[in-house]
């Protein structure tokens, strides 16, 4: 199965899916929030079952939180994108344990880098940071330079 | 031997004998840690200069710091350091220790050893080569010889100010546990300049 089969498969099932693929061997799926798991049933269906990595993305000025799942495909060597975007003021979202149990970590630690709650996953506590406070560093209003200037008395360096 | 050093070596037989026995202490304190076993092994072998790994804090002497410190790193530096017995010296290896490196900004690596626990010798480099090390030893042996590898009566005299650093970014210490809300609320917004 090739990439355009693929995003055809998706396209004829999901019409609210926005298929894109941006070069071979990468398939990219947005959809809204509600149709993100019916999504990645789809593909695991189609034989995405490998999920790497749960990466966020902060669009500040939109006021979204984008969720990106990246899949592996070992059968089409194909990587998988499924995207959707959250409320950033009550980032909330479903967890995704019951189709991929390692999801977990993932979980754990964007809800560390970003505060999103992952409704469902039993066990969302601090994993690398140390008694952090305040707005969780990964966040855009997040000020890095003057959080380290005033945490660890950094000086400020010339250009 | 020099027939010169005779009697340098009578007046203060201790400092003779910690030069040749640096028995160091380190954990994976960051990138740097890759450096360290092609030190202890064959290749390098450190023993030449006297400088074994040892296993506990309690029994060494030399405390390798290599490479980035981040928050919970510290914590285990902290308590490291305390454990460990008089004399003891520390190097900071690799540039991260020394100015924060390339985690100069990072929310979670602190910038600057010296605030925290007293350094006695410092190797730049990202990442230093493994004859750093030694020179770094061999420069040991001069301050040591001379009394200046004093870091651990720093760390007595100027207790107050490392440990008003160290609980300005680690109330939550063991060391510090109980009153740490009420003395962080307190504390300065800004960091003092060493003594």
């Amino acid at each position: 199965m090739t990439e355009e089969d693929l995003k055809q498969r998706i396209a004829d099932r999901m019409p609210q899916c926005g298929v894109a693929v941006p070069k071979p061997g990468r398939l990219i799926a947005s959809v809204p929030r509600d149709g993100l798991l019916s999504l990645l049933h789809l593909l695991k269906a189609d034989g995405f079952e490998h999920l790497a990595l749960i990466s966020c993305v902060d669009w500040i000025e939109e006021g979204e939180l984008e969720l990106v799942y990246h899949l592996w495909s070992q059968e089409t060597k194909v990587h998988a994108m499924a995207k959707t975007r959250i409320s950033r003021d009550s980032p909330r979202f479903l967890s995704i344990i019951p189709l991929f149990r390692h999801a977990q970590t993932y979980e754990r630690e964007l809800h560390e880098m970003f505060g999103i709650t992952f409704d469902g996953n039993p066990r969302l506590v601090p994993m690398l940071l140390d008694h952090w406070q305040g707005i969780p560093p990964m966040r855009k209003e997040f000020d890095l330079r003057r959080h380290a200037k005033e945490t660890f008395g950094v000086e400020e360096r010339a250009g | 031997m020099d027939r010169g050093d005779i009697l340098k070596t009578l007046k203060a037989p201790a400092n003779w004998g910690r030069k040749y026995s640096l028995w160091a202490v380190y954990f994976c304190t960051g990138c740097g840690i890759i450096e360290i076993p092609p030190v202890i092994t064959s290749r390098w072998d450190a023993e030449r200069f006297g400088v074994i790994p040892m296993a506990t804090p309690r029994q060494g002497n030399l405390f390798l710091i290599t490479g980035y410190v981040s928050l919970k790193t510290l914590g285990a530096i902290i308590r490291t350091y305390d454990q460990m017995l008089d004399p003891k010296y520390v190097v900071g290896f690799g540039s991260c220790p020394v100015n924060g490196g390339m985690y100069w900004d990072s929310y979670n690596t602190i910038k600057h050893l010296d605030k925290y626990i007293p350094v006695d010798g410092w190797i730049s480099g990202c990442m230093p080569r493994p004859e750093a090390i030694f020179v770094a030893v061999t420069h040991l042996w001069t301050l040591i010889d001379k009394g200046l590898a004093d870091g651990y009566k720093k760390y007595k005299d100027n207790y107050e100010y490392y440990c008003e650093n160290q609980r300005r970014v680690l109330p939550h210490l063991g060391k510090f546990a109980g009153g740490a809300e009420t003395e962080t609320a307190a504390a300065p917004a800004t960091l003092r300049m060493p003594p």
